[in-house]
């Protein structure tokens, strides 16, 4: 599987392309928070630049999408294998011609020696390969997130202590206004020159205290707002993070689930073919024996209860197969609703085999 | 996810919380310190040969191994993301799925890269410390880090129960011109999610020795893997094999069924151990029952059949249970069951005497975890 190979060798380098993008936005958000501390007021991060990483992790995701798709022709070797675990091989058909017992015990002998199992180990191990991938980017995703989020603890709590003196400010100035407005009328009412004076001074006084207050005022209210800006800037960065992190987990239960159901389907599958077909024939064969010996009466008698039992156990373990196939269908049925639903524009285009329109 | 799985795989249950799963692994851990007792125990009644309980024991130990491996892969489970948990078979095994050791042999094959790049546990342990010291806090994923770094030593170190363990074969003795082997070798059943042990006794009539016969050993190690189903009774094994190989004479098959796994607390049973289990109402650590099962299959007599034109071959006659009429056909000579058990389970086996027990053997696990044989 060259052709798995290069696709998961692609994938590993767009994620991580997408993780490098995704750590340089983090430190820049970190940077601005370094920077916000010195009271500088600009954020360079800007809507573009988050949606080029969200570009980035969408080029990604397809590409991962399409690797869980690839596994789909990995695992059309299996229905080949059970095929010809079915069918009659040319050479088996031509001696079939002369001889359909020796056709038949031919074909037994190969029955016999059929296995699946490193093709299941190699089913496990491919799609082992992209969990681990995606279980990388989902780690990734998620110290990222802490990373961010801490900060924005650290921020939001700035902002709460911002917020708190602006409102006492404006209490401080919203109180201060009685005091002047009374000092204004005792001076206008005021007749004594040396009293109108002193209380001249102490307007004054309340004055420059007033426009100290209403500066600090604005100096806090443009603060509250850079720190706003900057919340809602790392806000919108982990729900970025956050959804991106929901498609990982999407993928790696699609896959988990699908590689799971595999196994357990090809393997009972493989197992009920063999037993099948092999059962009837070993018993057939012993019972030839059996019959010439001296007990012949009673192994005879054991014998027919035991076919009968044979067979109604037989029908019963087909019903619990068919039984188990179907619920295996509807729970793949499920799983992949659940993978079309979010990429309903890659399935699209696989189907539609419409690469490069 | 979990409604998708539920439908296919009613049986598989995960382990999620962290206690649940470390106390889930020191029940097998303790478990399998018995199983060998059990062994010795029949040697000493002549059940076994001394090759067999050893042969037994190496895959007992084996698989000791395994469930000490995949306790530190879900060491850390529940207790951050990404951990992963263990799926088991809670309906009639009690054992991990098939799959978990699929997923091992996986990662056993890309052990020594992962251990290269990962810190020594010296350094990890140096990290955590700072890690609580300086931060206070706790050093969740250096722990994990270091539960993965002991479950890929372990893997490393090999001698695990695998998924498939291939057949290897031991001289006994020689029978005039031929040759009598003991070739055994081991699976977890991909079906019930058990481990099974295969024993068989085989004459060689060969020119050359089985084991060094490079024409015939590999074939015959592959058809012996590829028969290795649960679903096919040990009648249609041996007769397979002694069609296939003219000049192997499969004299006598045995298949070890270890387990299943019975508990109270983990697993779902129905019938009467799941009475017996319930009414003990024994502490963590007493609380399960062990059955082991042994087919055993014998051929009676030989028969030529003839072969083509001019030649003719052995054909084995196997003796099937006189008895096998009664119930289901198991295509065996002979079956035994036997229950290992603590014993408060035991005591409340004894009291409600349920039907059905009365032919299974019965060990009971005593004080120091002494094996007491009961009948």
């Amino acid at each position: 599987m060259a052709d798995f190979d290069a696709q998961i060798r692609e994938s590993q380098e767009q994620v991580a392309a997408a993780q490098a993008k995704m750590a340089e936005i983090t430190t820049r958000i970190e940077a601005a928070r370094g920077r916000l501390d010195q009271g500088e007021s600009a954020i360079d991060i800007e809507n573009a630049t988050l949606q080029d990483v969200q570009k980035q992790a969408d080029l990604m995701n397809a590409n991962i999408a399409e690797l869980i798709m690839g596994l789909d022709d990995v695992t059309a070797g299996f229905s080949a294998e059970f095929q010809e675990m079915r069918s009659k091989t040319g050479m088996e058909s031509l001696v079939g011609f002369f001889s359909s017992a020796k056709s038949e015990s031919m074909r037994q002998e190969r029955l016999r020696a059929a296995t699946i199992d490193d093709k299941l180990q190699d089913l496990i191990a491919k799609s082992d390969v992209i969990v681990r991938l995606l279980q990388g980017q989902l780690d990734s995703l998620n110290v990222q997130k802490g990373r961010v989020e801490a900060n924005l603890t650290a921020t939001l709590d700035e902002r709460e202590g911002v917020v708190a003196s602006l409102e006492s400010t404006r209490g401080d100035i919203a109180a201060m206004d009685p005091q002047i407005i009374q000092l204004e009328n005792k001076i206008s009412v005021e007749q004594d020159a040396a009293a109108r004076t002193r209380l001249e001074t102490d307007l004054a006084t309340l004055n420059t205290r007033h426009n100290a207050l209403v500066q600090d005022e604005q100096v806090l209210l443009a603060k509250s707002q850079t720190l706003e800006r900057y919340i809602e800037k790392g806000k919108t960065w982990v729900d970025s993070l956050q959804n991106q992190a929901a498609t990982q987990l999407v993928l790696i239960n699609k896959l988990q689930t699908d590689t799971k159901q595999r196994v357990v389907l090809y393997d009972a599958l493989t197992s009920s073919l063999k037993t099948a077909q092999q059962q009837d024939v070993a018993h057939r064969i012993n019972e030839i024996g059996v019959q010439t010996d001296q007990e012949a009466q009673a192994a005879m008698a054991a014998i027919g209860v035991a076919t009968n039992d044979r067979m109604a156990q037989m029908l019963e373990s087909h019903e619990d197969h068919m039984v188990f196939a179907r619920q295996v269908l509807e729970a793949k049925a499920k799983a992949d609703e659940r993978f079309a639903r979010r990429f309903a524009a890659i399935v699209e285009k696989h189907d539609k085999n419409a690469y490069g329109d | 996810m979990t409604e998708a799985k539920a439908a296919l795989t009613d049986d598989h249950a995960e382990l999620y919380d962290t206690l649940v799963a470390r106390r889930y692994f020191a029940k097998f851990d303790q478990i399998s310190t018995h199983l060998s007792r059990v062994a010795a125990e029949l040697e000493g009644e002549g059940r076994l040969t001394r090759t067999e309980t050893r042969v037994l024991g190496r895959y007992v130990t084996a698989l000791a191994l395994t469930f000490r491996a995949l306790s530190w892969k879900y060491l850390m489970t529940g207790r951050d993301v990404g951990t992963g948990r263990l799926t088991f078979d809670r309906h009639e095994s009690g054992f991990p799925v098939a799959q978990e050791l699929m997923v091992m042999a996986v990662d056993a094959a890309q052990a020594t890269k992962h251990l290269a790049g990962m810190a020594s546990e010296a350094e990890l342990k140096d990290r955590m410390v700072r890690q609580i010291v300086g931060d206070l806090a706790v050093p969740t994923k250096l722990q994990f880090a270091l539960s993965q770094r002991l479950y890929y030593e372990a893997l490393a170190l090999g001698g695990l129960f695998l998924s498939r363990n291939d057949p290897d074969v031991q001289w006994i003795e020689d029978i005039a011109d031929r040759r009598h082997y003991l070739v055994h070798w081991a699976v977890y059943d991909t079906q019930t999610n058990l481990p099974v042990v295969y024993l068989l006794n085989l004459h060689d009539s060969g020119r050359k020795p089985l084991p060094n016969d490079d024409r015939r050993w590999p074939q015959a190690q592959a058809h012996l893997m590829a028969q290795s189903l649960d679903g096919l009774k040990l009648l249609t094994i041996a007769k397979g094999f002694d069609t296939d190989f003219p000049d192997l004479h499969p004299k006598r098959l045995r298949r070890i069924h270890l387990g299943p796994m019975y508990s109270h607390s983990f697993t779902l049973q129905s019938g009467p151990i799941s009475d017996v289990l319930s009414t003990a109402r024994a502490p963590a650590g007493m609380d399960w029952a062990l059955v082991w099962t042994i087919e055993d299959l014998v051929a009676e007599r030989v028969e030529e059949v003839k072969d083509g034109w001019f030649s003719t071959v052995e054909r084995q006659i196997y003796t099937l249970d006189p008895f096998a009429g009664k119930g289901a056909e198991t295509g065996a000579t002979r079956t035994d069951r036997m229950v290992i058990l603590p014993e408060r389970p035991y005591q409340a086996l004894a009291e409600l005497n349920p039907p059905g027990f009365r032919d299974v053997r019965k060990f009971v696990v005593g004080a120091n975890g002494r094996i007491l044989p009961q009948r």
